[in-house]
Order: C-alpha cells, then sequence, then structure tokens
C-alpha cells in the first residue's frame, strides 16, 4: 500500500503541492485528474522521485521512502512522449534494463509480455518506424520488464487517436489486473479518467478536489469545481452522444 | 511564366557573381599549378614541391598539430558545456562561461601569436609572474596554445547548441532501469552527442589546418603548410607555381572534412521534445566541473592579459610605468588610424553586401518553387566556399586579378570576404526562412502584393533578426580575418590585420597590441548592438504573437 502523508511541495516560494494525503491500494488504478498547472505531474514526480518533497512522507509497504532515491524505490514510469532509445531498436529498448539485471524477468516473461502487448511482428524495428500506438506498447514492454512495484503512466493517451485509445486502455487495465499492479495515471481528460480507473483523484490549485470511485463522483461531487469542470464536460460529451443517436435511441425505445 | 522571374533574376546575379569570383579564380589555381608563370603544361611543380623535403615535413607537421588541437580542444569545450547543461553551478557562473568562452572569437589570430610571446616569452606577462619561462613557445607548444584558444569557442559554440537539443528525460529513464551513473553518461549524453563531437573535431582541425595567423607568429622552426603557402608567394623568391601546388594540397584535408561532416549530419540523434529536469544532485560533480571549466577559461584567457597591460606601459619590461603614450601614438599616426577606418570600412561593407548576397541566395532554396537543380547549384556554391581555406581564395585572386583594375582595391578585398565567409550566414538565412510559414507568399499575393512587396512587407520584417545575426556574423569574421586578406591587400588598402603582419617585421608590439585592442572593443560594441537589435525586432515579433494567442483564448 502506497500512503501520503501531508506532502508539500513549492517552486521559487509558489507551492505547488500543499499538504497532500492518500492511500493506494496494491493492485488498484488510480487516476490523478486535474487541469493543467493543477500539481499532479509534481505530484507524479514525488512518487517517482524525480523530485524531493518539502515536507511530508511517501510511505510503501510501511517502508518511508521519502529520503529514498528515485532508483532504489522500485517504482518506474512511461512517459507521456515514451522517451525511447532511438539509437536502439525495438527488442533492444525492451530488455534495456535487462542488461543491468539479466535476472529480473526471465526470457519466457518478456516473451509473455510481447505477446501481451502485441509487439512480436515490431521487434527489429527501429523506433522511428513505429507509430504512437506501437510506441506506447513498447514503452509499456520496457518498464514492464523491470518488474516495477508501482507503474506511473504519464499522460498515457493523449498522444493517440481514437481507436488506438481504446485498444491502449484495453492493455493497460489487463496488464494491471495480469500482474496484480498499482497503476498511477495522471491525465487531464475526466473521461479517460472514469473510464480507465478503479478510483480517481481529482487535484484543483494543489489540493485534492475529490478523491473516489468513478461512480462516486459521478453522484456526489463534492465540491463546485468537481461539477463545473468535470462533470460538466462529460455531460456536454453525453449530449453530444445522445443527439448524435437520437434516431437508434428512439427505436430501442419504441422496441422497448 | 510571370512566377518566379524575380527568384530567376537572383539566382542568375548570384551565378554570374560566383562565377566570376569563385569558379574561375579556382580553376585558374589549378592550371596555375601545372603551367606556373609559364604557359606550358608540365607536372614539374608537383615534383618540385612533393620532392621537397621540407613540404612533406611541414604537411606531416599541420596534421599533427592539428589532430592533437582539435582532439584537446573538443574535449574542453565538452567540459565547459557539461558544466553547463549537466551540473547545478549557480547561473550566474553558467552564463560567465558562455560568455568567457566565445571571447577569443573576437580577436585576429595573429594576435594570439603575439599575445603567447608577450604571456609565456622570456620577458612575458606570465613568466615574470611564475618566475620561470614555463615552456617553449616557439613551435609545437605555442602553435597547441594558439589553435587551442582559437578553436575553443567554435568547439564550444557547437557541442553547447547540441546539448540543449538532448531529452535530459532519458537520464531518467536510463536510471530506473537500473544504468550505472557511467552507463547513463554514455547512454544520454555520450552517445547522442557522438555525432556533434565528431564534428567539433572535424571543424576545429580545418581551421587549424588552414590558419595562418597562429604560426606566423609562433611557429618558430616548426614549420606548417601555411607558412610554406606565404614563403612561397610573398618570400624572398616568389613561385607561383609552387604556390597553387601548396593550395590545391591544402585543400584536400578540407574536402575530405568537409565530406564526413556532410555524412555524419545524417547520423545527429534528434529528439521531438526537450524535457527540462531537476538533476540529480551531486555536490562533487558541481564543484569538481566548476573549478575545471574556470580553469580552462583562466588558462586561455590569461595569455591576452598581456593585451590590456604591454600597450600601457611605458618600456615592457624595462621601464614599467603607466603611460597612454603608444595609445595616443596610434590615434596620431595618421596611416595607423586610417587602417583602422579602412578595417571598419571594409567590415561594414562586407556585411551589408554579404549579408544581401546570402540572403538573396536562401531566398531561392527556401522560398521559391524553382527546380530543385536551381536550388542544387547554390546549395553547392555555399557547400565549396566552406571548403575552400581563405588563404586559398586570397592567392586565386592575386592570380586572377593582379594587373586587373581590381588589383589592391577595397572591391576584392570585400568580395573575397563575402565569398570566404559565405557558407554560414547561407545556411543560417535558409534554416530561419524555410522555418517560416509555407503560405505567406501566396496568402500575400491573393490580397495584392506582388513579390517584391511581399519580401518587403512580410518575408524580411519576421526574418530581421537572423539579418542582424548574419550582419553580425560578417562585420566581426572581416574585422578579424587575415588568411584571406593576406595576399591581396595592398600599401593603400591595408587593414588592420595585414598592417599587423607588417609591425611584425618592425617588432612593434605596442602597435600591434593597440591595434588588437580596437579590434576587440569594435567587435563587442557591434556584437552587443547587433544582439540589441535583433533581441528587440525578436520581441516585436514574440509580442505579436502572444497578442495574437491571448486574442484566441479570449475568444
Amino acid at each position: 500500500m502506497l500512503k501520503l502523508r501531508n506532502v508539500k511541495k513549492s517552486f521559487d516560494g509558489t507551492p505547488v503541492l500543499k499538504d497532500i494525503s492518500l492511500d493506494i491500494e496494491d493492485g488498484e488504478i488510480v487516476s490523478i485528474l486535474g487541469p493543467s498547472g493543477c500539481g499532479k505531474t509534481t505530484l507524479l514526480n514525488l512518487i517517482l522521485g524525480i523530485v524531493d518533497a518539502d515536507g511530508g512522507q511517501i510511505i510503501y509497504n510501511e517502508e518511508d521512502l521519502t529520503r529514498v532515491p528515485m532508483e532504489k524505490r522500485g517504482f518506474n514510469i512511461v512517459f507521456q512522449d515514451y522517451a525511447l532509445f532511438p539509437n536502439l531498436n525495438v527488442y533492444q529498448n525492451i530488455t534495456y534494463g535487462l542488461r543491468n539485471n539479466p535476472e529480473i524477468s526471465s526470457r519466457e516473461e518478456v516473451e509473455d509480455l510481447i505477446h501481451l502487448l502485441g509487439l512480436e511482428e515490431h521487434l527489429n524495428k527501429r523506433i522511428g518506424m513505429l507509430s504512437g500506438g506501437q510506441k506506447q506498447r513498447v514503452a509499456l514492454a520496457r518498464t514492464m520488464v523491470m518488474k516495477p512495484k508501482i507503474l506511473l503512466l504519464d499522460e498515457p493517451l493523449s498522444a493517440l487517436d481514437g481507436v488506438i485509445k481504446e485498444s491502449i486502455k484495453d492493455r493497460i487495465k489487463t496488464i494491471a489486473q495480469e500482474y496484480h499492479l498499482t497503476t498511477i495515471i495522471v491525465t487531464h481528460d475526466p473521461e479517460e479518467a472514469l473510464t480507465l480507473s478503479d478510483r480517481v483523484m481529482i487535484i484543483n490549485d494543489g489540493e485534492i478536489a475529490q478523491f473516489g470511485k468513478p461512480e462516486e463522483i459521478i453522484a456526489k461531487p463534492e465540491n463546485g469545481f468537481v461539477k463545473k469542470f468535470i462533470l460538466n464536460q462529460l455531460e456536454i460529451k453525453k449530449n453530444n452522444i445522445y443527439t448524435l443517436f437520437a434516431g437508434q435511441l428512439q427505436e430501442q425505445a419504441q422496441v422497448c | 511564366m510571370r512566377k518566379n522571374r524575380e527568384i530567376k533574376l537572383i539566382f542568375t546575379l548570384l551565378a554570374v557573381f560566383f562565377a566570376g569570383f569563385l569558379a574561375v579564380p579556382m580553376i585558374s589555381v589549378l592550371v596555375r599549378s601545372f603551367t606556373g608563370d609559364g604557359t606550358a603544361f608540365s607536372l614539374s611543380h608537383y615534383v618540385e614541391v612533393l620532392t621537397g623535403r621540407g613540404f612533406l615535413r611541414a604537411l606531416w607537421n599541420s596534421i599533427l598539430i592539428s589532430v592533437c588541437s582539435a582532439f584537446l580542444t573538443t574535449v574542453l569545450a565538452f567540459i565547459l558545456a557539461y558544466t553547463i547543461h549537466y551540473t547545478n553551478t549557480g547561473k550566474r557562473y553558467k552564463w560567465l562561461i558562455s560568455k568567457a568562452a566565445i571571447l577569443p572569437m573576437l580577436l585576429p589570430t595573429i594576435t594570439y601569436g603575439f599575445a603567447i610571446i608577450y604571456s609565456f616569452g622570456k620577458q612575458g606577462l606570465l613568466t615574470r609572474l611564475f618566475g620561470r619561462q614555463l615552456f617553449d613557445i616557439y613551435g609545437f607548444n605555442g602553435l597547441l596554445l594558439g589553435y587551442v584558444a582559437y578553436t575553443l569557442p567554435i568547439a564550444f559554440t557547437l557541442i553547447n547548441n547540441a546539448m540543449g537539443y538532448i531529452d535530459k528525460r532519458f537520464m531518467i529513464v536510463s536510471r530506473l532501469m537500473g544504468d550505472s551513473p557511467l552507463q547513463t553518461f554514455r547512454m544520454t549524453i555520450l552517445i547522442p552527442l557522438l555525432g556533434t563531437l565528431a564534428t567539433a573535431f572535424i571543424q576545429t582541425f580545418f581551421l587549424c589546418f588552414t590558419d595562418f595567423g597562429i604560426p606566423a607568429s609562433v611557429g618558430g622552426q616548426f614549420e606548417v603548410v601555411a607558412s610554406v603557402l606565404y614563403t612561397e608567394m610573398l618570400g624572398s623568391v616568389p613561385n607561383f607555381g609552387n604556390g597553387a601546388v601548396v593550395a590545391l594540397i591544402m585543400i584536400i584535408p578540407s574536402v575530405v572534412s568537409i565530406t564526413v561532416l556532410h555524412i555524419l549530419e545524417k547520423y545527429n540523434v534528434r529528439y521531438n521534445k526537450i524535457s527540462p529536469i531537476e538533476l540529480k544532485k551531486g555536490v562533487k560533480r558541481d564543484v569538481a566541473f566548476s573549478i575545471l571549466s574556470g580553469a580552462i577559461l583562466i588558462c586561455t584567457l590569461s595569455m591576452f592579459l598581456v593585451m590590456f597591460i604591454v600597450p600601457f606601459i611605458e618600456e615592457w619590461p624595462y621601464r614599467m610605468s603607466f603611460t597612454l603614450e603608444h595609445v595616443q601614438a596610434v590615434f596620431e599616426d595618421s596611416q595607423l588610424y586610417g587602417v583602422y577606418i579602412n578595417s571598419v570600412m571594409v567590415a561594414v561593407l562586407t556585411a551589408l553586401a554579404g549579408t544581401i548576397l546570402s540572403y538573396g541566395g536562401a531566398l531561392v532554396t527556401a522560398r521559391s518553387t524553382v527546380s530543385g537543380k536551381l536550388k542544387k547549384v547554390i546549395d553547392s556554391i555555399a557547400l565549396v566556399t566552406n571548403t575552400i581555406p581563405g588563404m586559398v581564395i586570397g592567392l586565386a585572386y592575386l592570380f586572377v586579378f593582379t594587373g586587373t583594375p581590381l588589383q589592391n582595391t577595397f572591391p576584392i578585398i570585400i568580395i573575397c570576404n563575402i565569398v570566404h565567409f559565405f557558407s554560414t550566414p547561407y545556411l543560417m538565412m535558409k534554416n530561419s526562412l524555410s522555418k517560416m510559414n509555407a503560405s505567406w507568399e501566396t496568402t500575400a499575393m491573393l490580397m495584392g502584393d506582388n513579390w517584391i512587396k511581399t519580401i518587403v512587407r512580410v518575408v524580411t520584417p519576421n526574418a530581421m533578426s537572423t539579418l542582424l545575426e548574419v550582419f553580425s556574423y560578417y562585420f566581426v569574421n572581416a574585422m578579424v580575418t587575415v588568411s584571406a586578406v593576406i595576399f591581396i591587400a595592398g600599401t593603400r588598402t591595408m587593414v588592420i590585420t595585414t598592417k599587423i603582419k607588417e609591425l611584425q617585421y618592425f617588432n612593434e608590439f605596442n602597435e600591434i597590441f593597440v591595434l588588437s585592442l580596437l579590434i576587440l572593443f569594435t567587435n563587442l560594441i557591434a556584437r552587443a548592438l547587433f544582439r540589441k537589435l535583433a533581441a528587440v525586432s525578436e520581441r516585436r515579433q514574440n509580442t505579436a504573437k502572444i497578442y495574437r494567442f491571448s486574442a484566441k483564448k479570449a475568444a
């Protein structure tokens, strides 16, 4: 279980995160949702260990990680633009971490991952030849090979279009289930957050606006911000979809 | 067809210009290498040069010293750039490094040698400070020191820019994957930079190999190709045929290095996005690199210290009291003062004409739909001017324009500078123009502008900051160049750098340093001025953008 206790962070005197406390259960998919500049990326960087907290504690399985350096925490991340090494091919990227720790994943485990993410046919390709969705899957595989205790995903879907988006969503869910992996996703898209995760944490202005299951957030928005910015957006989308499918819905209603 | 008429006119003008001032002169060097002063065709000059023991020795010396200098410079420049990009050293200190590292660029190389003599020579400033002579300055050591100081700014600029374009987030990935610090360094800094490091090495090699100013003053018995060429042409027994052969041999390494650079360009790693990160804390690293960088810069810049001291002392090193006598003497000597005015005039006119020429060339290649062949011609011209050392161009002009009304005139010096430095300004212009929105001309034409109006009203204002940069590049280089003008400046058309070469015979070091200081301050002022102007025009462009953006947001 990951616990944050009263975590604070300021940049040049401007507070970015004010007193954040939260618990995340093992195997849970949690989305951190908020507008740009709300502090969600900083929160991700704090958990990963790229930046140090000014105050408070980060605890994982009763161990205080607040002052533990990034590479010793055992967490890992897939960046928004994937950060794949352009001078290596797909397979070399996926197995990059094994050069340093060969025992971390077995041959079969790597092959399973490649199969699960559907990357068999791309293994010898150079990174520049891949599409966005393929890059995302390679980056995911490269990170999973390291068997992270927590998987962090920074805007995993924002660079992808339409159908690919949905299929990557499924892959992320499958991986989290298959490996019973705690997954933390940063996103600015309410639809993405609410359809992908077990629980959603909405951040506004460095503070947690609401942290709960998707249905709770829809049913009981706790404050004006959640209502105005999160639900409103979904409402507009819903209405657009209803208008599009108006004919079909009427037919269905008549059948019933 | 009406379309492209103006572009084709520009192209024709450029083609004629370079045919006359690049192709014809170069061909004449080739012809001279076979015929010498007569008309008979023979290989005798090649035989004479290549079998003369001195020349092969000089060639070997040139290669040796250039490789050593290039290697050392690349390593030092890397350390400086690393300090700026990969340590948590204070911002001010980083700023200081980036400014101090490029200072020597504002001085002619011929001054470097005299600065070395007066710093490390028997009676030199630093020799006196340390109480003993640190090393023998004439020959290899002096050349190495001079070349490193000369090429460090260029290597530093190259590596520093490239490091700015490395996505530093890869360091996080590498650390998360369990790489050791050394592996992280290799994977996220060294490999992405390989192409740039090779470029820096080759570029500095090329500069050392073709420079004339430094060996002219501290070469001593260590003969290099440039000094051989000078003696063949302007020595006691000039031999034009042999000179032409030496010049052609001088081009070979340049052609090889430029070809390699061209190939390397493809291997440069490009990142889609640059993400700033917080660097890992490392106090030891920060302190070590700050000290190292400081030491490198102090060592390179300390040899120029003497320039600021010697001219203000009555008689170095015997009568050590302060005086402004020497400075006054230069300003009162109408001949020396006149030389300064000549230099500034040549530099301004070079910059003006050069900027227009490179702008024209870039308009053809970056903003027109003329056939690829024409564009290729311009690109090749730029490539060729990049490969030909200044001394060789000067020599070629000597062959072709001696006896014509152009001989020993300012126009020929100006044209020589324009051709010699054409490559970089052209590429700067082309790069900037090709980044602009491709539909501007069409849009403006639909609104009723003709081509010239579009260029004046839309393209030029948006290219203003680059135009100013190009102007400043031409100006500074025209002020400091010695190799390109040494053969073509006459007694009435002396510029500072050739005057310094002349003063060397009479050991007039006070005058040499005062003139060098004049160049330095002129360049500093010019650069500051153009920076300022460029910043103003950039800001104007940006505010226009921001305004548009906020208007969109409000809507």
